[in-house]
């Protein structure tokens, strides 16, 4: 059909004149994480709970797995609709049943994480604020947090990406200071014992690799943007390897350089003795604003951490809503800013109300909402990424689709093993991240439920298959199951006005 | 309110789309100018100067061999672009072109020639330039064309045209469901949703990528 023509096309120059670059990806992904959320709210923690100093080394094989998981998720993302979501990954890899189970567990554990935070802001901002001679309980901070965050969202994402972009350049500056200041007034020098493979050993080794994973949560954001990448062949590969490369860089930097300020004998027991470790080292280095300039910048970080958690989920419940396989409601946008506003404002509700029930039975913001939560929800993305990288080496397993052997073969069946690994070691130890005696019943619960919530799915996938299979074929299309379920069946309709 | 006259699928998408009232708000810019996009392509599936072909799983769209050139310019100047493409672009691409080669100002132009709208020029309270837009020259004509949707809707019509069935479909695509199925029963949907089955497969699949396309802005922002 088509016609031969000399002119140049003006079409493909207009539609080539909006695709992305590695670096316009790039800022989309590292917005996504939150640097100093992670190691002022998590690396310090890590550090008491585990009672070893190898999460350096934690940080560099977590960033290995994902570095090889990478490599065939990419490559994957190539082949299929909806790429920015694990659970379509699992869907078109694995089956659709386990599709709308990994949904499950995805939405559940994202929700999670973004609820988490709020524990870690509400008590941040009373700090601050106890700083500036006010006094309000954490839960009044958390639900301005909230407020401010269900407002974000339900704006165009584009708004909240310019908002996060800034916040995050600030912060790893701050970061980046924090760190080269550690290291200029290192106790005794350059601690490599950190380094050593002997630090990663016993019960806490699986703990600090499973919240080693949730600092890099957001390295898979470039495959949401594959359709748009300039060369989605190349594009969206480099922009996920470098988001991991950048953030994996930042965390071990950021991390030895604690180690070296306290030294490595020491810093079980300051870590233990000082949440707010990193803090207190740039104030006494650089001086005591610094400390407060970082306890300001950490409660502007887990405040864009949580808008980023936010915005995950609720792209999460709006590509379900789409599928119809959540209630289609879920699939509405905001007509003035094009945003996912009945998934955001879903989101914004269950937030609320575990701040509030949390407040109401009073109970610990920092150790029953935020580590309890966001460990927690660690587990189940630890297990939503094994399962992607299970998708990933079935998918190919049928057919290379021209692929090299390397990102068909080797990589995902080198991250299979990798990640099952981590994750086998964090369920396992999962008694030390939440802090509680071999054991207990709470770290069985946790995988329990992930496990249930799976089953449900799973079950509720069956049975779209059986009663609504113009459902069950859009599974792991998100947006573009409208274009997998409609029908074509005519039934009349009168020709013209 | 008496029906207005009817005129062009894209004319009526455009006041559907781009102008609010109480009832209904205006979609974005860019959700605009696909909904526009899309109902200058369906009026050119009418009218079989285009087609849509579905080749390995892609929708893409082609003009008719037995090429005559339609009267309209702004059906033309498509036309012309997809003439001149050395390979079939998808649906999907030509929605992107369209919203991006600002459909809606060529067509809100065309409406100011023909008296419907009325072009006005503005100082920017913070950019202090002067700005360009449009209003429609009668509201109530304006607002006529989602009240026949409505219509239409509550009266439950077993045969309406073929435009005002796209129209139905487009409306819900870009995102005014709500506005559109207000304070009427689940049958309105059923309904709606019927018409949209009834339409011709090319104007299906223009739909079908109209409302992806949408979902996608959801999700990626728009950037």
């Amino acid at each position: 059909m088509p016609a031969p023509s000399s002119r140049p096309s003006a079409v493909q120059a207009v539609l080539a004149r909006d695709k992305l670059g590695t670096l316009s990806l790039l800022h989309f992904s590292l917005t996504a994480a939150t640097p100093l959320t992670v190691i002022a709210g998590g690396v310090v923690v890590m550090f008491a709970l585990a009672g070893q100093i190898g999460i350096p080394l934690g940080y560099l094989i977590i960033a290995a797995c994902l570095w090889l998981f990478s490599v065939g998720y990419t490559t994957m993302s190539r082949h299929i609709t909806n790429a920015g979501a694990f659970y379509a990954f699992i869907a078109r890899g694995i089956g659709r049943i386990p599709g709308v189970a990994a949904a499950w567990v995805a939405a559940t554990a994202y929700c999670a994480m973004q609820i988490s935070l709020f524990g870690l802001l509400g008590l941040t901002a009373e700090g601050v604020m106890a700083r500036m001679g006010l006094d309000a309980p954490w839960w009044a901070c958390a639900l301005v947090a909230w407020l401010l965050i269900g407002l974000l969202g339900t704006r165009a994402v584009d708004i909240n990406a310019k908002v996060l972009a800034i916040l995050l350049l600030v912060e790893i500056a701050v970061i980046l200071l924090f760190s080269a200041s550690n290291f200029a007034n290192a106790a005794d020098g350059v601690p490599l014992a950190a380094m050593s493979p002997s630090t990663l050993g016993g019960e806490a080794a699986g703990a600090m690799l499973a919240l080693a994973v949730t600092g890099f949560i957001g390295f898979e954001s470039p495959t949401v943007y594959g359709e748009e990448a300039k060369d989605r062949r190349r594009t969206v590969a480099r922009a996920t390897l470098a988001t991991v490369g950048i953030l994996a860089f930042i965390y071990i930097a950021s991390s030895w350089s604690i180690i070296a300020a306290v030294g490595a004998d020491n810093v079980v027991e300051a870590a233990i003795a000082d949440p707010s470790l990193m803090f207190t080292l740039a104030g006494d280095q650089l001086g005591a604003p610094w400390a407060v300039i970082g306890e300001v910048m950490l409660l502007t970080s887990v405040t864009a951490a949580a808008l980023s958690f936010h915005n995950t989920t609720a792209r999460y419940l709006f590509a379900l809503g789409r599928e119809r396989v959540a209630p289609a409601w879920l699939g509405r946008t905001s007509p003035r800013t094009s945003s996912p506003a009945a998934a955001s404002l879903t989101q914004t509700v269950v937030s609320g109300v575990v701040i509030i029930a949390w407040a109401a039975l009073g109970l610990d913001p920092l150790v029953h909402l935020f580590f309890y939560m966001s460990t927690s929800a660690g587990i189940g993305l630890l297990a939503l990424i094994a399962t992607c990288a299970v998708a990933v080496v079935v998918y190919f397993a049928r057919d290379r689709r021209g692929e090299s052997l390397w990102a068909t073969r080797i990589a995902p069946v080198l991250a299979v093993v990798a990640l099952l690994w981590v994750l086998y070691l964090s369920v396992l130890h999962f008694h030390t991240l939440l802090g509680v005696e071999k054991g207990s019943t709470l770290p069985a619960l946790v995988p329990i439920l992930f496990a249930g919530l799976a089953v449900l799915g799973a079950a509720w996938g069956a049975y779209l298959k059986w009663g609504r299979p113009d459902v069950y074929a859009g599974i792991g299309h998100g947006a573009k199951a409208a274009l997998v379920t409609e029908a074509s069946e005519p039934v009349g309709v009168a020709g013209g006005r | 309110m008496p029906d207005a006259p009817s005129t062009r699928l894209v004319y009526d998408t455009l006041l559907i789309t781009s102008l609010d009232d109480v009832y209904k708000p205006a979609t974005s810019t860019r959700v605009t100018g696909l909904g526009i996009g899309a109902a200058l392509l369906a009026e050119l599936v009418l009218s079989q100067h285009l087609t849509v072909w579905a080749n390995k799983g892609v929708d893409l769209l082609c003009f008719d061999e037995r090429f005559r050139p339609p009267s309209d310019s702004l059906a033309l100047w498509l036309v012309e672009h997809v003439r001149a493409e050395r390979t079939s672009l998808s649906v999907r691409d030509w929605l992107e072109f369209l919203s991006a080669a600002d459909v809606y100002t060529k067509t809100a132009e065309h409406m100011v020639m023909l008296g419907i709208m009325v072009r006005r020029e503005y100082r920017s309270r913070w950019r202090q330039r002067v700005e360009v837009g449009y209003e429609p020259a009668d509201a109530l004509i304006a607002n006529a064309v989602f009240s026949r949707l409505r219509r239409h809707l509550s009266t439950s019509e077993p045969s309406i045209s073929v435009e005002d069935a796209f129209l139905l479909a487009l409306t819900e695509a870009v995102g005014l469901a709500k506005p559109l199925y207000h304070q009427f029963p689940s049958g309105a949907r059923v309904y709606a949703g019927q018409r949209r089955q009834a339409l011709p497969a090319p104007l299906r699949a223009v739909l079908a990528h109209l409302a992806a396309t949408v979902a996608d802005i959801a999700i990626t922002g728009g950037r």
